[in-house]
């Protein structure tokens, strides 16, 4: 365990952490059981203290808030299996490059068969061959000598499968992520020595979403955040992931 | 409002609330909006904002109450845990720099965790709190109520009390280690 990243625990269940360490902390919670125990009992501390400035809202609040539960819809439980994928890390770091032909072969078989049922469902409307394209692109990348898998934990639970190939400046997002409100988007972003550059939408509907996007030699990390419908310029929220590129 | 943290049955009432129970939404909303405004209020102060943030997370107890997962802390930690990280996100987005120098000015001024053992003191359910807030070191005091209170991240901690990075997120986890011993929290 990495004494350092272990005393972040506090500020992580203070939320007093900035956005980078942030990601980097929950991806060492993925992997660390003894950390997450002890960040659920830091946070119970924390929701106690709580307790000492509790208010009642306006009555005003309470009407407001009713009436607009009436009108949203509500998320379906996660399945049992991903669940425990939060507590239980899964996910392996970015695999040695002599593992990865094996890796990206045998993954790419069981993948590629989600991907079909993703597209056609999610993208009717796309013609066959744009489909047959972007299949062939996603098999191409999968099959890249150089390419690595990684599951990638995500805030709020579940994950993503990433899969990067440097020679190819390719990496392919794909995740079940939990639905946003109808004016919030998911929104991905590369980060470099040039800053945080957006690096596209992520449809906020709800359920298996993939994307395929061009990274830069210089990237150093992925990450997505949540944000207001029609994306940012920069990101304004905390990452639901961030993970380094290399 | 009293019986929130105790209370037995806060996540027999989310299990309906994740049916699409409304009336037991109700119910929870009467049991934890206390806590939720008066945190966020506490952590953006502008009481139109808060209002505004509290409103969003109630709704997100409504929206997500089907992934709740009760082994991984109570509900009313889950809840919490949303409100306060809103409240935090909002404070450190929506706030252009000089803002949070004002803020860090004025800080500096009415020092906030004097004010929030004050508030606390009032409340009956604060009162073993605020015992136990007694009970940390000064630094650790200031380093866990910034934090939580004032929606400070760790860095920002340390320059405001001048003291080193490593010092401040010491601090933090072993006044939460203190304070958690100290109310009697299951680890």
């Amino acid at each position: 365990m990495n004494d350092d990243l272990h005393t972040l625990s506090g500020a992580y269940a203070l939320n007093a952490l900035p956005h980078r360490d942030q990601g980097l902390f929950e991806e060492h919670l993925a992997r660390c059981e003894a950390c997450a125990d002890e960040v659920r009992g830091l946070r119970e501390t924390a929701a106690r203290l709580a307790a000492g400035v509790a208010e009642p809202p306006p009555l005003a609040l309470k009407r407001r808030v009713l009436a607009e539960i009436a009108q949203v819809r509500q998320e379906p439980p996660r399945p049992v299996r991903t669940e425990r994928a939060n507590v239980v890390p899964l996910a392996p770091r970015w695999r040695s490059r002599l593992a990865v032909g094996l890796a990206a072969a045998s993954v790419a078989a069981a993948v590629t068969v989600g991907v079909v049922a993703v597209n056609t469902v999610q993208q009717r409307d796309r013609t066959l061959e744009e489909t047959q394209q972007l299949l062939a692109a996603t098999q191409n990348l999968l099959a890249a000598p150089d390419a690595v898998v990684r599951r990638v934990p995500m805030t709020g639970g579940g994950g993503a499968t990433i899969v990067l190939s440097p020679h190819q400046g390719k990496l392919m997002f794909a995740s079940d992520m939990p639905g946003l409100p109808s004016d919030q988007t998911y929104q991905m972003w590369l980060i470099g020595p040039t800053g945080i550059h957006s690096a596209g939408l992520v449809d906020g509907g709800g359920g298996v979403r993939t994307a395929t996007l061009a990274v830069p030699g210089e990237a150093e990390r992925f990450g997505v955040t949540v944000e207001p419908a029609g994306g940012s310029r920069q990101p304004t929220t905390t990452p639901i992931l961030l993970t380094k590129l290399a | 409002m009293l019986a929130a943290g105790r209370g037995p049955g806060l996540e027999e009432l989310l299990g309906e609330v994740a049916r699409g129970d409304e009336a037991a939404f109700e119910r929870f909303y009467d049991r934890v909006s206390g806590q939720v405004f008066g945190l966020i209020r506490r952590v953006l102060r502008d009481r139109a904002q808060a209002e505004e943030v509290a409103q969003e997370v109630l709704v997100e107890i409504w929206r997500t109450a089907a992934r709740f997962d009760p082994g991984r802390g109570s509900a009313l930690s889950w809840v919490l845990t949303m409100a306060h990280r809103r409240a935090v996100d909002r404070v450190r987005s929506a706030q252009a720099a000089t803002d949070r120098e004002e803020r860090a000015a004025r800080l500096d001024n009415d020092v906030a965790y004097d004010q929030v053992a004050e508030a606390v003191t009032t409340r009956l359910e604060g009162e073993r709190v605020r015992r136990c807030l007694d009970g940390l070191t000064d630094l650790q005091r200031q380093a866990v109520t910034m934090a939580y209170y004032g929606g400070y991240s760790y860095p920002e901690v340390a320059g405001l009390l001048k003291v080193p990075l490593g010092t401040v997120k010491t601090r933090m986890r072993d006044g939460l280690v203190r304070l958690r011993d100290c109310m009697g929290v299951d680890k």
